[in-house]
Formats: structure tokens, C-alpha cells, sequence
């Protein structure tokens, strides 16, 4: 039997879409204080990395086959896609399912992907704002050389790579919450997933090129590299035309997987929500 | 050929629910070997409800009422049994069933916590994608009979829970849903509130003709609004009725209140018959219904009786009767 409310944004319903990231708008506004800390810690841990990849490089112009600026650039690219494609309020899921707040969602007429993704929405807008400001501020501060693709198409790629990313990081984080219907418990799961294998396999530390080879391969093999490391490198014109497109190809394969999955597990899970409480 | 508005058969909730004895012991031993219980919260539940029905449900804490409710507004999914709302099938939750329900929970906060109340309504309004004009009439009229226009842009987690709880009916209200499920719409609110609560339930009903099911620990909700009970106790439906079938099928006794002209001797009027109630003047004798006439004519005559009642015991006693181990016959 199918759960009807996994549909994806019918054209004539987009109002209601709307009104929701209006609303998710006005609820950051009345925690401002909490969305400044959000910056504050999200600048300081860009700051950490950018100081101790200056403090590395010292005199040096190039370090395991990144020139300085290249991997300076590397490091506010991980600022910038961090409030891009690493950020979604699917997060909440897990705690609304525990809660029973789902609830409220769920008996609605809405679609549940397009919930969560006007909210997204808002939260990336938002944080894309703020970053680019404080990139802006750092860049200039520090006048270091930016670097900037040099041929036309490579923005392109990039854009293309970048928004698959982030909807294959939307599918992926509801993934992890919607684990919450059978778990009731969905800490360990997303801080493995969102401190091991996401921070570190995506490449928002360090590009993974710089690990051994046979490692590397692995962790081609998961979804994670395309979240960060490949746009980033697509950016840098690290890699070749093909392998861009090797990259867009395998980035979306995953997506559609995880979008599948996500539809399962919502549909699944659903039918083993308890509405607890109450 | 059905018209039902809710047709419910041979319904079936169970729940896997894993216990762990207390302390940290427990908890390890939950954690190598997890002991599962079946709960039965709804074991084979059958009735139909028409257009228009005020219906009332009842039982004690743990029953199964709110499961019930929850399976018929498409929250959760069947064990077993057969469930049709207005022609749909809940728990497929399609779009235009949920535009014709809502669904109200006394304990559960369904508008957004931290904006105005005002903000959820014009987002319903989005979601159920009602027209501006109705919208606006609609609004201003649940506003009115509510009397919550001081409220409305105040954040909902400043509210008192009476003004949150006549939000939440509004905000349930929006859409002018066909059907209506209330848990406990009138939990934690003062004596006032709940009048309020009853008249505007009831005023709902009368004027758009919806059909409602409602939950409720007070016998007092269900006294006034509804002339239908259902009873349901460890799951099963023990009784489909007009309230007042309640009294006959069930009471066994009537009261024979009086007021004493003079004070009278306690003794005495323990040996006339069972006494539930004194207080001087007051007295209330509890008489089984076949022997009724016999002892008020005794009363009458061995009693200085300045005045006599003869009453059906309330209801709220026979239900609790019924509750606390007594067979359904």
C-alpha cells in the first residue's frame, strides 16, 4: 500500500511552500542570538583550519601538490559548501518522530520532502549570506590570492556538481533521522555518520588526496567526496574534463539511491510511527 | 450502499513494547536480551458513526481511546481490521482525506511554538489552500466565537493553556474539516474554560454539521455534548449507546435522597436500609431498583421526611463501577 505524501513540490501547491520558509524565516529571527553563535562557531572552526594550513605552508609555495593559494582557497571553499550543501533541519526529524511532534506534519496535506526542503532552503540562504560576508572580510583582510577557474565551463560543472550535492546531502541526513522510527534514538548514528565518515570522507578538513591511494579509492567509492572534495577540485581545475564527469555521474547515482531509500524509509517508517504521547 | 461517515470493523492495535526492569542492571540486561510484551491498546473494535453524530468516547487512562482516534485520523497503522473515514482508507493519508479531517490533541501542541499563534493559521491556510475570502470569514468568525482577538499575536509559548487550546481549535477549524477527532479537548482547563469548550464544540456541530469524536476523562464533556457513547475499556468496546441506556442497562439500584425535618437517631436509619450519604439534613439511601417502592413507603412512615427524592445514581458512579472489575453483561 502506498503513503501518498512523498510527492516532491506539485507546481500549484508552491504557496504553501512558500508560507513555510517564511515562517522557518521568522523562527530564526526570534532566535537571533542562537543563529549568531551558529556563525560565530561556524567562522572560528574556519578560522582554526585556515590558520593552521597558513602555519604549514610557512614559506613554502607548495605542500603535497597544492600551491598555497590553492589550498587557502580549498579551505574557504570548505566555509562556503559547508552552508551550501552540509546543512539541512531533517536533523529535527529524528527528535520529532521521539517526540510525537511529527505528528503534526504528518496529518497535514503536505509533501514531507518539500517540508524539510523549504526549510533547507531558508537555513542555506541564510547562512550563505552570513558566510560570504565573513569569507569576504577574511579574504580581504589577509589579501591573499584567490583562486578562480580560468575557463568558462568550469563554473558550469561546478554549479552542476555543487546543486546535485546538495540534494543527495538533503536525501542522505533523511536518511539518518528517518532511522529514528525503528531506533528511537538517533545521536550515535548521525554523529558517526556526521563526524567520521561525513566530515572526514567529504574532504572538509583536508582534501582526501592528500591520504594514500588505496584510501582514497575507497572512499571515491562512498557518497561522501561529492558533498565537498570533487566540487572543490572541479573549482581548483584539479581534474580533468572526464573526470569531472565521472564525478557528476557517480555524485547523482548516489542521489538517486538515497532518494529511493529516503522514500522507502519514510514509507516504512510511517507505518511504524507510534505518535507517541498523548 | 454506506453513507457512514466512519466505519470502524474488527479493528486491531498492538504494540511491541520492550520492557526494562528499573535501574541500571536492568537497563544492561534490556540491552543483551530485550524482553517484548504485546500491548493490546485496541482489541477488536466495531461501530459506525453517521453524518452529523456527536459521539463521545470513554474509558479510563490506558483504554485505548486515544489509539482509536489515532488509527482513525490516519496517524497509525492498523494491526488488524478494517477502518473507512469518509470513504478513504486513514492511514494512506491522502491529500484530500487529511483536507477534510483534523485532528485535536488536548496534550499535544500542534501550532508553531515560538511565532503567533496568527502565523500557523495563514500557513494552514496555505496548506489546506483555502481561499482568501473564506479564510478571512472563517477566521473571523471561530475569532468571535472564541474570544481570542487580544491573543492572536502573542508568541504561542507566552499563551495560557486555555487561550493556546482555543488556538489549536482554530487552528483545526480552518479548513472546515467534515470530521472531527478531539482527545481531550477540554484537559487542564478551569471549570469556565471547559464550558466554553463544550458550548463552542457543540455550537460547531449544530451549525456546520460535522461529524465528531471525542475523547474525554470528564463525564461532564460527554454528559453535555454527546447523546452517543461509546465505552472502551482494555481495549474492547463494552458499550454503543445512548447515554441515557447507560443508567438502565447497568444501574442496578436507585437513590432515595431525603431531607429530615428533625435529627434522627443514626441507628435508626441504618437499620431502614443502606445509607450512601449523611449529613444532617441530608440523607441518601441507596436501595436496589425492585425494592424502590417498599422502602420509600417505609421511610415515609417511620421518618420525620420534610422532603424525598427517588433518583437514577449519576453517571459518573456506574461508569466507575464499570471501570473498577465488573462484568459487562
Amino acid at each position: 500500500m502506498k503513503i501518498s505524501s512523498v510527492s516532491f513540490l506539485p507546481a500549484k501547491t508552491m504557496p504553501k511552500y512558500l508560507t513555510l520558509a517564511k515562517i522557518t524565516l521568522e523562527e530564526y529571527l526570534v532566535y537571533r542570538l542562537n543563529f549568531v553563535l551558529w556563525r560565530f562557531r561556524s567562522f572560528v572552526s574556519f578560522l582554526t583550519l585556515f590558520f593552521f594550513w597558513l602555519a604549514i605552508y610557512g614559506n613554502r609555495g607548495e605542500f603535497l601538490g597544492y600551491q598555497k593559494s590553492q589550498m587557502l582557497t580549498y579551505v574557504v571553499g570548505i566555509a562556503f559548501l559547508r552552508s551550501v550543501i552540509l546543512g539541512s533541519r531533517s536533523v529535527d526529524l529524528g527528535g520529532q518522530i521521539r517526540s510525537g511532534e511529527l505528528t503534526k506534519i504528518v496529518l497535514r496535506p503536505l509533501g514531507i520532502f518539500s517540508f524539510w526542503f523549504s526549510r533547507d532552503l531558508v537555513d542555506k540562504l541564510l547562512n550563505i549570506f552570513f558566510t560570504l560576508l565573513e569569507l569576504g572580510i577574511v579574504l580581504t583582510v589577509f589579501k591573499f590570492p584567490f583562486w578562480f577557474p580560468t575557463k568558462a565551463e568550469t563554473y558550469i560543472i561546478f554549479i552542476l556538481l555543487v546543486i546535485l550535492a546538495l540534494f543527495l546531502y538533503f536525501f542522505l541526513s533523511f536518511v539518518i533521522s528517518a532511522i529514528a522510527f525503528w531506533t528511537e534514538e538517533v545521536w550515535a548514528t548521525r554523529w558517526l555518520f556526521g563526524v567520521i565518515f561525513l566530515e572526514f570522507f567529504a574532504g572538509a578538513f583536508f582534501p582526501i588526496d592528500v591520504l594514500p591511494i588505496w584510501l582514497q579509492k575507497i572512499i571515491y567509492l562512498t557518497p561522501f567526496p561529492y558533498l565537498v572534495f570533487f566540487p572543490l577540485k572541479i573549482w581548483l581545475e584539479q581534474i580533468s574534463r572526464a573526470m569531472a564527469i565521472q564525478a557528476i555521474l557517480v555524485c547523482a547515482g548516489w542521489l538517486g539511491v538515497f532518494w529511493w531509500l529516503a522514500k522507502v524509509l519514510w514509507q516504512k517508517g510511517a507505518k511504524n510511527y507510534g505518535a507517541y504521547g498523548g | 450502499m454506506n453513507s457512514s461517515v466512519v466505519e470502524v470493523k474488527r479493528l486491531k492495535k498492538f504494540f511491541q513494547v520492550h520492557k526494562k526492569e528499573p535501574g541500571l542492571v536492568g537497563s544492561i540486561k534490556s540491552l543483551v536480551a530485550r524482553q517484548y510484551e504485546e500491548v493490546r491498546a485496541v482489541d477488536d473494535v466495531s461501530f459506525t458513526i453517521e453524518e452529523g453524530e456527536l459521539v463521545g468516547f470513554i474509558g479510563p487512562n490506558g483504554a485505548g481511546k486515544t489509539t482509536t482516534l489515532k488509527c482513525l485520523s490516519g496517524l497509525l497503522y492498523p494491526t488488524a481490521g478494517f477502518i473507512s473515514v469518509l470513504g478513504f482508507l486513514p492511514h494512506q493519508r491522502k491529500s484530500e482525506f487529511l483536507r477534510q479531517i483534523s485532528l485535536v490533541m488536548g496534550q499535544k501542541n500542534q501550532l508553531w511554538w515560538d511565532l503567533p499563534p496568527l502565523e500557523t493559521f495563514q500557513l494552514n491556510k496555505e496548506i489546506y489552500e483555502i481561499p482568501e475570502e473564506k479564510y478571512k470569514e472563517t477566521l473571523n468568525e471561530l475569532i468571535t466565537l472564541l474570544e481570542v482577538e487580544d491573543i492572536l499575536k502573542i508568541q504561542v509559548r507566552k499563551l495560557s493553556l486555555g487561550q493556546r487550546m482555543k488556538c489549536e481549535l482554530i487552528a483545526a477549524l480552518l479548513h472546515s474539516p467534515k470530521v472531527l477527532f478531539l482527545d481531550e479537548p477540554t484537559i487542564g482547563l478551569d471549570v469556565v474554560m471547559q464550558k466554553k469548550m463544550r458550548d463552542f464544540i457543540k455550537e460547531y456541530n449544530r451549525r456546520y454539521k460535522a461529524t465528531i469524536l471525542l475523547t474525554s476523562h470528564y463525564m461532564g464533556d460527554v454528559k453535555e455534548l454527546c447523546r452517543r457513547v461509546l465505552i472502551i475499556d482494555k481495549g474492547k468496546l463494552v458499550f454503543d449507546g445512548q447515554l441515557s441506556e447507560i443508567t438502565q442497562k447497568y444501574a442496578d439500584h436507585k437513590l432515595i435522597s431525603l431531607i429530615l425535618a428533625k435529627e434522627v437517631d443514626q441507628k435508626i436509619l441504618n437499620d431502614l436500609a443502606k445509607v450512601k450519604e449523611f449529613s444532617y439534613p441530608k440523607l441518601v439511601y441507596q436501595v436496589k431498583k425492585d425494592e424502590v417502592s417498599k422502602i420509600a413507603a417505609k421511610v415515609l412512615d417511620q421518618l420525620p421526611v420534610a422532603d424525598l427524592n427517588i433518583e437514577e445514581p449519576p453517571i459518573e458512579d456506574i461508569i466507575r463501577e464499570l471501570f473498577t472489575g465488573k462484568n459487562y453483561a
